[in-house]
């Protein structure tokens, strides 16, 4: 190789660095906004991974390009290529670099995954071999805030054991740590709130318990993530991070409340459906009855 | 079992062909049977795509309004199920029941009748899924996965549900399944010509033989926990009903030990197809050939432990998370080393962009984009918020129509003079691969996005934030369907009227260019005698002693 | 360079030979290669069995069904003898057939599949006297589950011994060769030993 080889190549790797650092920064616009403590562990990661991503695809793809685009053959030169069979230097080199990244991208995935701590995995489920305390670090010296969620087919219900309040909505503190116990009544539900990157599937007939920290006060969405059936796409319900002074009073008011049923899509739908006689679809599970819920 | 073998053991009657009929009939010819396999699941391609458009219909809005949300659901069930069991499945091994014996120089595969038995069960199947269409309940409609307990509700309270019928049809679809994987696993190791030792195998022989080894090692997996569904929902058993103490997570297990597998034996037969095409365009030896070969098995050894990656937020514990992390990031690098060997082979070759090879290079790109997002869903943290979003269809997508389906219309062209003794029309060829590439990319890059947002799959409704996703989606998926038309244009056209092919033209070294396009039914007139490995591009050994002697005198 | 053409040339006629030969596929090795691949994929149906039934015992807190205490073992046992030892008996036949001992060969046939029946008898007798059913929770079902799935293979296999006693009958039958035996008595050692690990599971490990 000449020096010109080799400084072209210095030239062309340090641009697709700078492009990939650029599809870095991007990516942070692709993802919601970020509303938990955890949400900023995950976005550094996934911005990370598509820095590497970015330059990979563009290593490959740019020589692959290159090939098409110099290296035709004109249309009646019908000799053969050099009869290179392999080469034992490179093929060691491009089995190292990936396993050398394999380990990079796993710790650092691992890292992230142990300072979020969200703990929710069930612990009795399985024969475990040692119960990786790690994971379950950070929180025990905040103010917890203790709140029961239910889901059932299709709709939302959550629980302020203190107050005795439930309501369709999730209210939640700002900055302040907050531990949910979900069940679900019938199938497996999955709770999911895209703003803070948060996911995990309720299985029937146990409970389980998550961990996080809002941290922006807004009002985002919260999704069943796990197919539940017929209604599934309208198992929605808001999440209000609100300011402690707000969120208190808010639940104080809220605690006089008369119980009353929640409106739910689901239930709604199906039952305009029913009375209107519009039935070109296939028989489907009732929606449960709405949950009862304290007036706002 | 044992009696359908010891009746292949009768050495069938090779009759000669009798025209367009033998299609038709119970042909024990792995060439006929292979062109059926291909033409079956084209069809069913055809319907799942169909399917899809509905799909896309229904998306490019974000209400629910073109059809009921339990048509909805059955449509997604019966895309990936149809898809996957009915197209994937069928078309890699029909086309590897045809190339196989001609590339090891073999007759026909190990056991013929068994051969066409097993491609029978496919058309029976498929009939019986499509049927439960005609059901008072309708079809299977919770997701090509199944889970319980989802799928064993049953609100008609009928003994035959949907769902009853998509267990059938995947247990017979299994068998077939298994019946294949023998033939084909005996045939390789038993049926080698003289001299073709297994370092002498094309690299696409290689490929099946480790996606069908992964075939036997964990499809029996999925029939377990297919019985057992079965049970729950026919007989009443509670092994995954949670109120009666069985555990629904179970079932997900079962499931994954074998889908998560099976997506390698998707994928390794459409390695096999690059292996095998890009040393043709490129005049060029496949590059670290061994090594290439050699990693289609270690792909399948590792394919089977990393399952849980579907998993991560069933309530996995911690520790389970993180092994499967790893051992499923690990797949990268035997992945890796064959995606840099295929841009060595090309590199600083004498490259011809026909048809086939654009169809290869367009797949190889957008797998390794696909590679790349594979590797961002085995990260935990980041799967925890894109799971079960669009950005995993997205994912799968770019490799099971990007990189697959893709590699299946590079190698039907390729092998197209072979199979029918006709030229391809090559115009029409390069149009395919333009609307199919464009399409692909507008339809499923714009999902990562939507899933990136937080927009959930298998939703017939969303929220108008993610409009703008789905309209892309749907528009580049019209495309895709469109993209079909000047491919069966050219399929039907050229088979009909093309031009008469010689045997062998893409000066390609391999056995089954050294034979007549069609072969004859039994391939070669005298077992070839290997003498050198493949791809001998750019240097002059011959690959068997007997080249004359191939052919009929 | 001399010496390797010559040594290439006097490879050459011996693999033309093979070449020539188009009979030369040993077609009952292939199915006898077949028939091992095939039961090493069936193998996995019964670990996976395996696997969920550990797993479940392991996980679930009220086993159990109520009112059941467990299951007796002494019968089984006798059971599993005589099941095991056929595996020997049909080892006998298939070794007289070699010697071309046709009669011993049938009369040790025969023997293996009564002692097949017996196992079969057996296990039916016992499954009416349990006092829990299929639909009997999880234990109910996992156990009916196991040991039919296996019962099944056990009839299946007789059916095949059935099969081969009835070729046996024919004049000249295994002339060529015995596979179907050689695969019959095979599969029985399979069922054998998936009963063995069966029995460990389901009736030792209590
Ligand atoms: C059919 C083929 C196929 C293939 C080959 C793959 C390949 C991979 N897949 Fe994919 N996958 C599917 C089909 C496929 N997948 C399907 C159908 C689903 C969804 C099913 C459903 O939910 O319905 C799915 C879902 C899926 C999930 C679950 C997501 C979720 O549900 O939350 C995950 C998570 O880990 C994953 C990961 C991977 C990885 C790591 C690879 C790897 O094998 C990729 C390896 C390749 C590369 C990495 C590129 C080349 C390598 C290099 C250039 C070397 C250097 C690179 C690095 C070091 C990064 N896939
Ligand atoms: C294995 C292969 C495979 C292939 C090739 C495809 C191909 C396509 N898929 Fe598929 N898809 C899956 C496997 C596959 N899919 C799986 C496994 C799922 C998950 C299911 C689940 O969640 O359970 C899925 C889910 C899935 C979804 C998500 C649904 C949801 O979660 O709500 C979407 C949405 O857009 C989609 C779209 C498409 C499109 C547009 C194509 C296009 O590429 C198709 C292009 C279409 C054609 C080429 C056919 C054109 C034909 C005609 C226009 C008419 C023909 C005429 C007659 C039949 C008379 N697919
Ligand atoms: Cu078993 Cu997790
Ligand atoms: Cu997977």
């Amino acid at each position: 190789m000449n020096v010109k080889t080799i400084s072209l190549l210095v030239v062309l790797v340090s641009l697709s660095l700078l492009a990939s650092l650029w599809m870095g920064q991007q990516a942070y616009t692709w993802l919601p906004p970020q509303a938990s403590a955890e949400s900023k562990l995950v976005d550094d990661l996934f911005s990370f991974l598509v820095v590497l991503g970015s330059f990979i695809f563009l290593g490959i793809t740019g020589t692959l390009l290159y090939t098409m685009l110099t290296q035709q053959a004109s249309r009646f030169d019908l000799s053969d290529g050099p009869p290179i069979e392999g080469s034992v230097t490179l093929e060691v080199v491009w089995t190292v670099i990936p396993v050398l990244l394999v380990f990079w991208i796993a710790g650092y995935s691992y890292q992230v995954y142990q300072q979020m701590a969200i703990r929710g995995p069930m612990d009795i489920v399985h024969m475990h071999m040692g119960t990786p305390s790690a994971y379950a670090a950070a929180a025990d010296a905040e103010p917890i805030e203790e709140i029961d969620v239910l889901a059932k087919q299709w709709s939302w219900a959550f629980h302020y054991p203190q107050q005795n309040v439930t309501t369709s909505e999730l209210h939640l503190p700002v900055d302040r740590r907050v531990r949910l116990s979900m069940t679900s009544e019938d199938v497996i539900h999955g709770f999911y709130i895209p703003a803070f990157r948060l996911k995990q599937d309720i299985l029937p007939k146990r409970t389980i318990e998550f961990e996080f920290t809002p941290v922006r006060e807004g009002k985002y969405r919260l999704d069943d993530s796990q197919f539940s059936g017929t209604y599934f796409a309208v198992m929605q319900a808001d999440v209000l991070v609100e300011s402690p002074e707000h969120y208190s009073q808010w639940l104080t008011t809220v605690a006089k409340g008369d119980r009353v049923p929640a409106v739910n899509s689901a239930y709604t739908e199906y039952n305009t459906r029913q009375e209107k006689g519009i039935r070109p679809g296939w028989p489907t599970i009732k929606p449960a009855a709405p949950p009862l819920v304290n007036q706002g | 079992m044992i009696e359908s073998i010891s009746i292949a053991l009768e050495q069938p009657k090779h009759e000669p062909p009798t025209g367009w009929r033998r299609y038709f009939g119970f042909s024990t010819d792995h060439k006929v049977i292979g062109i059926q396999y291909l033409v079956t699941s084209f069809a069913f391609f055809l319907i799942g795509g169909l399917l899809s458009m509905v799909m896309r219909a229904e998306l490019i809005t974000p209400e629910s309004d073109l059809l009921d949300r339990s048509l909805y659901n059955s449509m997604f069930t019966m895309h990936g199920t149809i898809m996957i069991f009915l197209w994937i499945f069928p078309s890699l091994v029909g086309l590897a029941n045809y190339l196989v014996p001609l590339m090891i120089g073999a007759r026909d595969m190990a056991f013929p009748r068994l051969n066409a038995v097993a491609f029978w069960l496919v058309p029976v199947f498929g009939i019986l899924l499509m049927a439960s269409f005609f059901l008072p309940g309708g079809t299977a409609q919770a997701g090509w996965w199944s889970y319980p307990p989802v799928s064993t509700q049953n609100p008609t309270g009928n003994l035959i549900t949907g769902e009853a019928v998509w267990i059938l049809a995947i247990a017979i679809s299994g068998v077939s399944s298994i019946m294949g994987a023998v033939n084909f696993v005996t045939t390789i190791v038993r049926m080698r010509a003289p001299g073709m030792t297994y370092f002498r195998m094309p690299a696409y022989v290689w490929a099946v033989l480790s996606a069908q080894l992964i075939q036997l090692a964990a499809l029996p997996a999925l029939t377990a926990g297919a019985v057992m569904l079965l049970f729950d929902i026919v007989a009443g058993t509670a092994f995954f009903d949670p109120e009666r103490g069985g555990n629904p997570v179970l079932f997900q297990h079962f499931f994954w030990f074998y889908s998560h597998p099976a997506v390698y034996v998707m994928a390794l037969p459409a390695f096999g197809i690059f292996s095998e095409i890009l040393p043709v365009y490129a005049r060029k030896p496949l590059f670290g050939y061994r090594v290439v070969a050699v990693s289609s098995l270690l792909i399948s050894v590792v394919s089977v432990l990393v399952w849980v990656h579907h998993m991560y937020a069933s309530g996995t514990p911690g520790w389970m998370r993180m092994l499967f992390m790893f051992s499923t990031m690990l797949v990268a690098v035997p992945t890796g080393v064959k995606v840099f060997a295929w841009v060595a082979t090309v590199w600083r070759g004498k490259l011809r962009l026909d048809t086939p090879m654009l169809f290869c290079l367009g797949a190889i790109m957008m797998f390794v984009f696909a590679g790349i997002t594979g590797v961002m869903l085995a990260s935990v943290p980041v799967d925890i918020h894109v799971n079960n979003t669009y950005f995993v269809v997205g994912h799968f997508h770019y490799i099971v129509y990007g990189t697959i389906t893709m590699a299946m219309f590079a190698a039907l062209y390729h092998w197209f003079p072979k199979i029918t003794g006709r030229m391809y029309y090559e115009g029409l060829g390069k149009l395919h691969f333009v609307l199919a590439f464009v399409g692909t990319n507008l339809c499923f890059l714009p999902m990562h996005l939507a899933g990136l947002h937080g927009m959930v799959r298998r939703v017939s409704s969303y929220d108008p934030e993610f409009a703008f996703s789905n309209v892309l989606a749907s528009l580049g998926g019209f495309l895709l369907g469109m993209s079909t038309l000047p491919f069966i244009l050219n399929m039907v056209g050229a088979w009909v009227q093309g031009k008469p092919a010689p045997d062998n033209p893409w000066r390609a070294i391999g056995l089954e260019w050294m034979v007549s396009s069609p072969p004859p039914v039994e391939n070669f007139e005298e077992l070839p005698i290997v003498i050198s490995g493949p791809y001998g591009y750019g240097k002059s050994e011959p690959l068997v002693s007997n080249e004359a002697a191939l052919k009929p005198h | 360079m001399d010496s390797s053409i010559t040594s290439e040339q006097s490879i050459q006629p011996a693999l033309a030979d093979v070449a020539h030969d188009h009979e030369a596929h040993d077609h009952a090795g292939n199915s006898m290669f077949g028939f091992i691949v095939f039961l090493l994929s069936e193998s996995v149906i019964f670990l996976s069995f395996f696997a969920g039934y550990a797993m479940i015992k392991l996980t679930t807190p009220d086993w159990l069904p109520p009112g059941v205490e467990g299951l007796e073992v002494s019968a089984p046992t006798i059971n599993t003898i005589v099941l095991v030892s056929s595996s020997f008996v049909i080892y006998f036949a298939e070794r007289a057939l070699k010697q071309n001992k046709l009669v011993q060969f049938r009369l040790l046939w025969l023997l293996t599949m009564a002692m097949g029946t017996y196992f079969l008898v057996g296990q039916a007798i016992e499954w009416r006297g349990l006092q829990f059913g299929l639909t009997t929770g999880i234990y109910g079902g996992l156990f009916y589950l196991l040991t039919g799935f296996h019962g099944l293979h056990v009839l299946i296999g007789i059916l095949l011994q059935g099969l081969m006693l009835g070729r046996s009958l024919i004049p000249n039958n295994y002339a060529n060769g015995h596979v179907g035996v050689d695969e019959t008595s095979l599969f029985w050692h399979f069922v054998d030993v998936i009963w063995i690990v069966l029995f460990c599971l389901i009736y030792l490990w209590q």
